[in-house]
């Protein structure tokens, strides 16, 4: 509530005379490089990720700058050490059962001989997602969770996944060899017209429970889809990961998503500087960006059918041009090798004469190929 | 700085010259405090032409005390000779006779007139004003049986030579009375012998002539010719010189001054008005909040009489609280604050309420675009004069209209005010005085979040002279404020959120003249705040939401003051004031414990502590002083200095830039120290061309401790230990200040420039975070350039037309420096706070004003006035930010009116 509500003041201004235009401001990047650090560390044993990275010029193609070659490792209160494996890219595997009653220090020596230490972070049993689920309403799906708190897991972090099944406008069960120049049907590893899409998403939602009854989050809205989005043209999954943190964990989330969501409307908070729970050894001032935590995220996977949500009306405008060519292009022909031989232009129905096929109707590649947006590859979590 | 002075003087008066008024006859200005009349003499002859005649044992033991503010020499000696067996008379040449005990004959015999001709012009430049008006014209000559004669003339303007329809001349026993032809000439048959003929221009002083009808005759008349037009025009008397006022930075304007500023969306904006003084600038636009010499805006005391406004806008700040017909006067304090006000560290903000009028009743309005007005006032009996008004606003078709658009839903934004003042005089020595103000604001971007607030305040005051020295006034009286978001998202978990704010307040103030010299004030103040600073409950029946409330926070505060005005000579003026501030911060309360010296943070909590409903928490004292000083150079010029130290023991906690609905008020605590300031001032105030032109500098300096600023992260609302997420900060702002203003003519207007810089920095003791490491950073409001200009050309009384320009340094802003992926988004990485600033701010505003036609027997006087908002549409950007568009951030600027913005306003009188 805090969060949201109270800072969306600020779209009123784009309704009297506002004006919001696209500026980029000159800005000498004098302090490119803060180390970041992001990472939940599971400690159940499940496999985690510990990211490092540096801040890049905001002007700059780049965002992500790994950096590599660091030693991390944990160190419990009773000294027991755990390293961290180096992945590629800035990405540090963590894999290891750990004790949760006591406290540990994430230790980072970087390759620059610099020293970063956490501070002591004690790992948070996460509850488990009591129910996820959606409800239908004339704005479209809204889907929920509820959960409890208790009293080592007051506030909780969300973040989730979605994936849904995306299929072209236009299906079509027919490939062209461009070796032998004959259309054929598709093999069930070359079909295009079912994919899976996946969205990582970086909206981060925050409550504490203890502002509710029983420490209850009651039908904690976690996505919105609204009506006749493409999520839901035939079937959506979204994967809801729960994550209790604690009171400081959850000042520097808000910071994050204050810094993102909620700044220039006129009533805006002023931005805030993100440091986190990790400092410089030696020197606390030094600016580095980031909050580990220790702990295990429970995670919740709900399906909706379009069927359960119909009427659905998906319709996306990008391909309303797309259509069956009323013209056949019979096989053979001049244009029957230049428009399948380049792939812009797929066979999609085929024209009998008896029960011979004389020619195909066509359709545009970007109609008809799901791959171009999506993936085919069905993930494995997938029930159908 | 003098050649950079003079060639803003210059510029302006350039401008002006095509404009100039013919030269009238010469007048009086001039603080004369207590000097001998032959000094006076030599003054008034060191500045005009006027030659006084006089033996000197005669007028030995006459001190001339007065302030004369472009008075007539006539009424200035009348003054000075009230009294005293002493006469003038004002011949020709500026000549000036005094006499004692019986008027020197200057008037040519009778015969004279007769003899020559029976025609009287008095429109030379040679014969004063005062002379034609108290001269006894002998008109005609008489012949037997005439009972009755025929006087006839033109009349015209005194100042233009231009003739003057529709004057009124009356005969003041009979009352007979005519109005001047489309030729300015009049006719008027009346009984031979001696008669006092007034005229009067609508609108316009009344003048007199004495004449001694004999018969049939002519007699022209040149009347003076005022400025004044319809809406009503007050001269507050205790402003009529700024150079010999003692204190400094102290700035009035009339409400007629301000109809004639652009307006946005036509109304007339009480504080928006100030905006045009120099070294007052506001954060954003579209915001009431105002920053006075580097001060948040939270320590402005805005005052209406007695009553504090503790959100003093309406529609997020497009409109002042305070309705514009209600208000007589604005008075801003930014230096120079009497010790008998208060409370906040900037400035003080006084509204000075209407009561009435007292011949009929009456009224105005207003309709605009978006908002109306009306209000009624007169007397309620001999004693009593009340004026009641209200404002209410219909803004929602223009939100609908523009959702249409803009694709947004539901939004809705509403206002309403009522005031009611009322004053009953019980004799010459008594008189009560009653204001009211009530207000209600409602607005929502979504369905399902309404956020509304109200002021309220009551006041009574009576004030009692017990003899010509002495004056009291005591006021009792309650202001209030809260606000409240209702939150209907999801029916389990709607809530209600709100925040409350009273304010009791009993004062009596003395003001006290002894002898020649010396005026004293003296007083004390009790102020009772009790601020619920943040209630949640449950909205609705399903809903699920815990009740929660952070503690109710009580103090009194307990102030006296006295302060002393004296006039050593004729130069030295110095007023001084001591205010002593006692504050007790009440249980009950209950509130962590910290370790001696260590930060208050969450990790540094040892224990709880529960005090009891009435006991002391915390006590702070101290004194507050004011000093100012005036040495007069001569009568146009004077140097002022001036000290004044401050306290304020409310803090408002806000942490976006201007003044929000959600900004709530916090108390001075057991953590949480009063606002100190201190402030040195120095100033040279000039007046030019006998007024009609003020000329002002000041220099300013001060320091402020235990100012609030936040730490990352820190959240306002609900809070329960806001001593964990502020932190104590210093303050030092410093800036040079130039004010023009020209105040009569056909063109007339304002130029106002101030280099400013108003620093923070967290205090060397606060451990919890350092601000950009502990160095100097620039406040939110630190735009060091600024300037006004203000140009109103009247083209006549019906027309007046106004140009204004505004520009400032863009104001500082923390933007991001470098960025980041986090949670799987693009994030922005912020550096040093206020390091940037937005591009400046520059906007042009345009005008006019056009009264009603001016017949007598009308049943309403309206004017129009119409305009445009940002005349260039240039977008100034009030902020600029980046967002993650689809992961990838994409940097913007808002601006808020980007585009020129016309208004129309019908206004009424009746």
């Amino acid at each position: 509530m805090r969060s949201t509500q109270l800072y969306i003041l600020g779209l009123f201004t784009f309704l009297i005379w506002g004006c919001r235009e696209p500026f980029e401001p000159e800005i000498e990047n004098v302090q490119g490089g803060v180390l970041v650090v992001e990472g939940y560390l599971d400690s159940n044993g499940l496999e985690s990720i510990l990211s490092l990275s540096r801040t890049a010029p905001i002007g700059g193609v780049e965002s992500f700058v790994p950096e590599t070659g660091a030693k991390i490792s944990l160190r419990a209160s009773t000294g027991q050490l755990i390293d961290l494996i180096e992945q590629k890219n800035g990405q540090y595997l963590f894999e290891r059962d750990i004790a949760e009653n006591q406290s540990y220090i994430l230790e980072i020596l970087l390759k620059n001989g610099e020293k970063y230490l956490s501070e002591p972070i004690i790992p948070i049993q996460t509850p488990e997602i009591l129910d996820a689920g959606f409800v239908r309403d004339e704005e479209g799906v809204e889907v929920f969770l509820n959960t409890q708190g208790n009293q080592d897991a007051d506030d909780f972090l969300w973040t989730y996944e979605e994936t849904w099944v995306f299929r072209p406008e236009i299906r079509t069960p027919y490939i062209y060899r461009t070796d032998s120049k004959v259309v054929e049907l598709r093999k069930e590893e070359e079909k295009i017209d079912l994919c899976y899409k996946s969205v990582v998403n970086s909206d981060l939602l925050l409550e504490t429970s203890s502002r509710f009854e029983d420490q209850v989050v009651f039908r904690q809205t976690i996505k919105e889809i609204p009506q006749g989005d493409e999520r839901l043209m035939e079937r959506y999954s979204i994967l809801i990961s729960q994550k209790a943190i604690d009171q400081k964990a959850v000042e520097f989330w808000e910071t994050i998503k204050r810094n993102t969501d909620d700044i220039g409307s006129i009533f805006s908070p002023l931005p805030s500087i993100i440091t986190g729970n990790i400092r410089l050894d030696g020197n606390g001032n030094k600016p580095v960006v980031g909050y580990v935590s220790l702990g295990v995220v429970k995670q919740k996977r709900i399906f909706i059918d379009q069927r359960e949500v119909s009427p659905w009306n998906f319709n996306d405008p990008a391909f309303d041009d797309c259509f069956i060519s009323q013209e056949p292009v019979y096989i053979g022909s001049a244009q029957y090798f230049s428009d399948f031989g380049t792939g812009s232009v797929l066979p999609a129905r085929e024209l009998m004469q008896g029960t011979t096929i004389v020619a195909y109707y066509t359709s545009s590649r970007r109609c008809s190929d799901c791959t171009l947006y999506a993936d085919r590859k069905r993930p494995e979590f997938w029930e159908d | 700085m003098k050649k950079f002075i003079f060639i803003f003087l210059f510029c302006f008066s350039f401008g002006m010259t095509s404009f100039a008024q013919t030269q009238e006859q010469p007048r009086i200005t001039g603080f004369f405090s207590g000097i001998s009349l032959e000094r006076f003499f030599s003054q008034v002859e060191e500045k005009t032409v006027f030659r006084f005649f006089f033996k000197k044992e005669d007028v030995k033991g006459v001190i001339v005390k007065l302030q004369a503010d472009d008075s007539k020499l006539s009424e200035v000696l009348n003054a000075v000779f009230e009294g005293t067996d002493l006469h003038y008379a004002i011949g020709a040449n500026n000549a000036v006779f005094i006499s004692k005990g019986k008027k020197l004959q200057l008037m040519l015999s009778d015969d004279f007139f007769s003899n020559v001709q029976n025609t009287n012009s008095e429109g030379s430049a040679q014969v004063g004003d005062a002379f034609v008006r108290n001269n006894r014209f002998v008109i005609g000559q008489s012949t037997p049986n005439q009972k009755k004669a025929v006087l006839s003339g033109t009349i015209s303007s005194f100042e233009t030579k231009e003739i003057i329809t529709g004057a009124l001349v009356f005969e003041k026993v009979d009352f007979v009375k005519t109005i001047s032809d489309k030729n300015g000439k009049y006719t008027i048959e009346l009984p031979l012998g001696r008669h006092t003929i007034y005229i009067q221009n609508l609108g316009g002083y009344i003048e007199q002539r004495l004449i001694d009808l004999r018969g049939d005759g002519e007699l022209d008349m040149a009347i003076g010719e005022s400025i004044y037009s319809l809406s009503e025009v007050v001269v507050n008397s205790g402003v009529v010189n700024q150079v010999s006022r003692p204190e400094m930075g102290v700035q009035t304007l009339t409400v007629s001054e301000m109809k004639k500023l652009p307006a946005i969306l036509g109304e007339v904006d009480v504080l928006k008005g100030i905006l045009v003084l120099p070294g007052v600038n506001s954060a954003g636009e579209a915001s009431v909040g105002f920053n006075v010499r580097g001060g948040a805006s939270d320590q402005n005391l805005v005052l209406f009489e007695n009553s504090t406004l503790f959100n003093p806008s309406h529609l997020f700040g497009f409109f002042s609280a305070i309705n514009a017909d209600m208000i007589e006067s604005v008075e801003l304090m930014k230096a120079g604050i009497p010790a008998s006000y208060g409370g906040r560290l900037s400035s003080v903000l006084q509204m000075k309420p209407k009561f009435g009028r007292t011949d009929k009743i009456g009224g105005s309005g207003g309709i605009g675009l978006l908002t109306s007005r009306l209000s009624l006032e007169g007397p309620i009996g001999e004693k009593t004069t009340f004026i009641a008004g209200g404002r209410t606003t219909y803004s929602d078709w223009v939100l609908d209209y523009l959702e249409d658009k803009a694709d947004f839903n539901a939004s809705r934004a509403s206002f309403f005010d009522l005031n009611l003042n009322v004053r009953h005089t019980f004799s010459d020595k008594d008189k009560l005085e009653f204001t009211g103000y009530y207000s209600q604001d409602q607005f929502r971007f979504d369905p399902d979040t309404v956020y509304s607030y109200q002021n309220q305040n009551l006041a009574l005051k009576w004030t009692h002279y017990f003899n010509d020295q002495l004056e009291g006034s005591f006021a009792i009286g309650k202001d209030a404020y809260a606000f409240q978001i209702v939150g209907e998202d999801n029916p389990l978990n709607s809530y209600e959120l709100g925040f409350g704010l009273t304010q009791d307040f009993l004062k009596a103030e003395f003001r006290q003249e002894k002898g020649f010299d010396h005026v004293i004030k003296y007083g004390i103040h009790l102020n009772r705040i009790t601020l619920d600073p943040g209630l949640i409950t449950p909205y609705g029946a399903e809903s699920i939401v815990i009740r929660d409330e952070v503690e109710q926070e009580r103090a009194l505060e307990t102030s006296i003051f006295i302060s002393d005005e004296f006039e050593i000579n004729d130069n030295w003026f110095v007023s001084g004031g001591l205010r002593y501030s006692l504050y007790n911060y009440f249980g009950p309360q209950t509130s962590f414990v910290y370790p001696a010296g260590e930060p208050t943070t969450n990790e540094n909590v040892i224990g709880e502590k529960t005090s009891k409903n009435g006991e002391v928490i915390k006590t702070y004292h101290g004194p507050e002083f004011r000093f100012s000083g005036r040495y007069s150079l001569d009568n146009q010029s004077s140097i002022k200095a001036g000290v004044n130290s401050m306290r304020q023991n409310m803090h408002l906690l806000s942490n976006s830039s201007v003044i929000s609905p959600t900004d709530t008020w916090k108390l001075s605590d057991e953590f949480i120290a009063p606002q100190t300031g201190i402030q040195y001032s120095l100033g040279y105030f000039r007046n030019l061309k006998q007024n009609q032109f003020e000329f002002s500098t000041e220099v300013y300096y001060r320091t402020m401790r235990n100012l609030l600023d936040y730490r990352s992260g820190a959240t306002i609302v609900l809070n329960d230990d806001v001593e964990q997420d502020v932190l104590n900060t210093n303050g030092k702002s410093y800036g040079i200040e130039f004010f023009l203003k020209k105040n009569a003519g056909k063109l007339n207007g304002s130029v106002s420039y101030t280099y400013a810089r108003s620093l923070y920095q967290t205090s060397s003791f606060e451990k919890k975070e350092k601000i950009n490491e502990g160095s100097e950073y620039s406040s939110n409001f630190d735009q060091p350039h600024h300037a006004v200009l203000v140009m109103n050309y009247e083209m006549s009384k019906r027309f007046n037309a106004t140009l204004s320009g505004n520009y400032s340094t863009g104001r500082p802003i923390t933007l991001p420096v470098s960025k980041f992926v986090y949670a799987g988004s693009e994030r922005v990485y912020y550096s040093g706070r206020n390091a940037q600033r937005v591009p400046d701010y520059f906007r042009v505003d345009f005008s006019i004003n056009l009264e009603g036609n001016h017949k007598v027997n009308k049943l309403a006087h309206s004017s129009w006035s119409m305009g445009i908002y940002n005349v260039l549409g240039r977008s100034n950007p009030y902020s600029i930010y980046y967002t993650p568009e689809s992961g990838v951030l994409k940097g913007y600027q808002l601006s808020i009116f980007a585009k020129p913005i016309p208004f129309i306003t019908y206004n009424f009188k009746f």
